[in-house]
């Protein structure tokens, strides 16, 4: 979620070349194996390479015996493991594809490591939004996102406009925005992946308990469908509904704009509001260091108590069950899961902790998140509890883009309801 | 394989087209072709064969599976992406391949006629053949979302003031558009070889007789290019029916999922571990082209003949 996906290389080239270099790498490496362990790790979002490249660095020098190289071939895990040569550790994403890889038993055991049992209890409810594997820990979350609206504070305070705190005083906002000449929300349609991000999961998980809808969808399996006791079409209707009256405060060239022209736009001030996570506040600072920018979350109901803010499991450490060394990579584990390390890292990335002992987020730009985090008032975003084989991204883009939501929704039902046949 | 027919020998054939006899070929051929015939094997065929054993299974691509038999191929029939994305490509395709060879035609008309610097002309109406299509997909990316959307600002023409990529209507024209572009290289040196090898003197001796160009062309121009125009259209068929890198590169699919291709929904069975399901959607699409290659091969032998 945190890195956009511009198209870039035909994947299937891009594969085949990364396969081709590894196998280079192997045998060029091999020669001076015999005093280091060689370790694979995996990583690969994007914004936190380098950072991450000097912790290896610093890792090395504490254990001269063993030698983790950086794989950050994006788009290659799969692949890896279909090649029965999955990386030895990995610090990814916890999205649908690797919830398949714990789902099927390719993920080793970590429960018995001292740092899971530091992990908060809200953390680990949210491992639930995929299904698990029976009697193991299959990841070690390390980093959570918290995202909610980004809002223009001096844009705000121009138009004596207060944080809303329920859905009407949200319009009623926008409102004033609109009646002021003043773009309310900005809007980056081209870019799919931000449509479901934002609007959708905002909207629903205002008001849907989302964990809850997919646990009970995966009980239904085959049997979802239009007269189920849940179902897409009953559940998340109401929310799209409210999202689709939210459409017209955005600017008129939404459908063409993608996630870089919001980025450069928002920073420049053209709108009060963006749907967007902390990934982009960091590229907001990068374009505009001065941008007085601060996050609410997106009142869905007439009452301040049911505000939540949009969280995900950003990265979690995992080690596969196929892996060659897995010794040592447990030593790296240990050592990316040090508290002094895993806390700077978190603060360098704006993530939230996920131990118990974890020290609350220090940045002004998502401070404001902190109290909701606390308290579990959160989510999980309902695009990432969608397998990836349903285009769920896509279909979002169509309703926004005036595709009948009925419809949609229907067809969700029966695509969630084929794939549990397929399982 | 069946045209030879026990009457054939009876034709009398002219001299010098007589058919060499027919002999076992000797080992060092075999040997030469043995190279070959094992990265193909190995790389193409053996593959294949996995991918369809597997479209029987419901494998993720590794850990355990288990036989399904042929449900993975009813669901699929079913399954209104994958037919949607069937209809996209056909349609796509043909538009294309009319769109491709009508303009390659033209130009190569064109190009063959006594113009002026004829030969640098056609030296640069192949560029696009020789740029990789990634490349000229981002640069048609950037042209359909931004300039075009500009231009039609300034002078303030309103269909084109957005950008016809984020339009669910028109985007999969603006990837006609720059299939076309790329393809009509090579149906315009096919095209131009063609022109080439009709005797001039047919032109000569109808003008004599009075037909204008248009006659020509349609007496003589357009029945001697049957053959190549039939080659062509079956060629660049084939090709757009793989379409994959351009519409990555120009609309990932979008907007919405309205133009996903075939190769693009297999190829999304391999990273969202669909594997098994999308094996069976590559099948049926299999036997889709190898449809279109037999057809093509039929009629390459009748025009060597």
């Amino acid at each position: 979620m945190a890195t956009p996906q511009p198209p870039t290389v035909s994947r299937r080239r891009f594969l085949a070349g990364a396969a081709g270099l590894a196998s280079l790498g192997l045998a060029g490496c091999s020669a001076d194996a015999a005093e280091a362990t060689e370790i694979r790790f995996y990583q690969t979002k994007r914004e936190v390479i380098p950072y991450i490249g000097d912790l290896l660095e610093q890792f090395r020098s504490e254990h001269p015996g063993i030698r983790p190289i950086h794989d950050t071939s994006e788009g290659t895990l799969n692949g890896q493991f279909v090649r029965s040569s999955p990386p030895d550790l990995a610090l990814q994403l916890y999205n649908y594809e690797m919830a398949r890889f714990q789902e099927r038993g390719e993920l080793s055991d970590l429960s018995d490591l001292p740092e899971a049992a530091m992990i908060t209890d809200s953390v680990k409810e949210q491992l639930e939004l995929y299904p698990t594997y029976p009697g193991r820990l299959s990841v070690l979350p390390y980093s959570m996102m918290s995202a909610a609206v980004v809002y223009n504070q001096e844009i705000f305070a121009q138009h004596d406009v207060e944080v809303p705190t329920t859905h009407s005083e949200f319009i009623a906002a926008c409102e004033t925005f609109q009646d002021a000449g003043v773009t309310p929300i900005y809007g980056t349609w081209a870019d799919p992946w931000t449509i479901a991000q934002g609007l959708v999961d905002y909207t629903v998980g205002g008001m849907v308990d989302v964990i809850n809808l997919f646990q009970q969808l995966r009980d239904l399996g085959p049997d979802v469908g239009p007269d189920s006791r849940v179902s897409f079409s009953k559940v998340l209707r109401e929310p799209l509904e409210k999202m689709l009256a939210l459409l017209p405060y955005h600017q008129g060239d939404a459908n063409g704009r993608n996630y870089g022209d919001g980025n450069n736009a928002f920073a420049n001030g053209q709108a009060a509001m963006y749907l967007q996570g902390p990934w982009a506040l960091v590229e907001i600072g990068k374009i505009n260091p001065d941008a007085q920018v601060g996050t609410f979350p997106l009142p869905m109901t007439e009452d301040p108590a049911d505000n939540k803010v949009r969280v995900n499991l950003d990265l979690a450490l995992w080690i596969p069950e196929h892996a060659k060394h897995r010794d040592e990579a447990r030593e790296l584990l240990r050592f990316l899961a040090r508290p002094e390390i895993q806390d700077a890292y978190n603060e360098f990335a704006l993530g939230f902790g996920v131990r118990t002992d974890a020290p609350p987020v220090r940045d002004p730009r998502i401070a404001p998140m902190q109290p909701y985090v606390d308290r579990g008032a959160v989510y999980q975003g309902v695009s990432q509890g969608i397998p990836t084989n349903i285009p769920f991204y896509n279909y979002c883009q169509d309703v926004v883009f005036g595709a009948d939501l009925e419809r949609m929704l229907a067809t969700l039902d029966a695509d969630w309801a084929r794939l549990a046949k397929r399982a | 394989m069946t045209l030879t027919s026990t009457e054939a020998p009876t034709a009398t054939a002219p001299a010098g087209l007589r058919p060499t006899p027919k002999r076992r070929p000797d080992a060092t051929h075999l040997f030469f072709l043995l190279p070959t015939l094992i990265a193909f094997t190995l790389c193409i065929a053996l593959p294949a064969v996995m991918g369809v054993f597997f479209s029987f299974t419901n494998s993720v691509g590794y850990g355990e599976w288990d036989f399904v038999g042929l449900a993975n191929y009813q669901l699929m029939f079913t399954d209104p992406a994958i037919m949607a994305s069937f209809w996209f490509t056909l349609w796509f395709s043909a538009v294309t391949v009319v769109a491709t060879n009508v303009v390659a035609f033209l130009l190569a008309v064109g190009l063959t006629a006594q113009i002026r610097a004829r030969v640098p002309l056609r030296a640069i109406f192949v560029i696009p053949m020789v740029v990789s299509p990634i490349i000229i997909a981002f640069v048609f990316h950037f042209l359909f979302a931004k300039t075009l959307p500009t231009a039609a600002q300034a002078v303030g023409f309103g269909p084109l003031e957005e950008s016809i990529l984020a339009n669910p209507d028109l985007a999969w024209l603006s990837i006609v558009i720059v299939t076309a572009w790329q393809a009509v290289p090579q149906a315009l040196l096919i095209f131009i070889a063609g022109l080439l090898a009709i005797p001039a003197d047919l032109y000569e001796a109808s003008a004599l007789d009075g037909a204008g160009p248009w006659k020509q062309m349609k007496m003589i121009t357009i029945p001697l290019m049957a053959g190549y125009i039939g080659i062509n259209v079956i060629i660049t068929f084939k090709n757009f029916l793989n379409a994959y890198d351009i519409i990555v590169g120009l609309t990932d699919g979008g907007p919405g999922t309205s133009t996903r291709s075939v190769a693009m929904t297999i190829f999304s069975g391999f990273e969202t571990g669909d594997y098994a399901y999308q094996m069976a959607t590559a099948t049926i699409f299999f036997l889709i082209t190898l449809a279109i290659a037999v057809v093509q091969l039929r009629l390459m032998r009748r025009k060597d003949q």
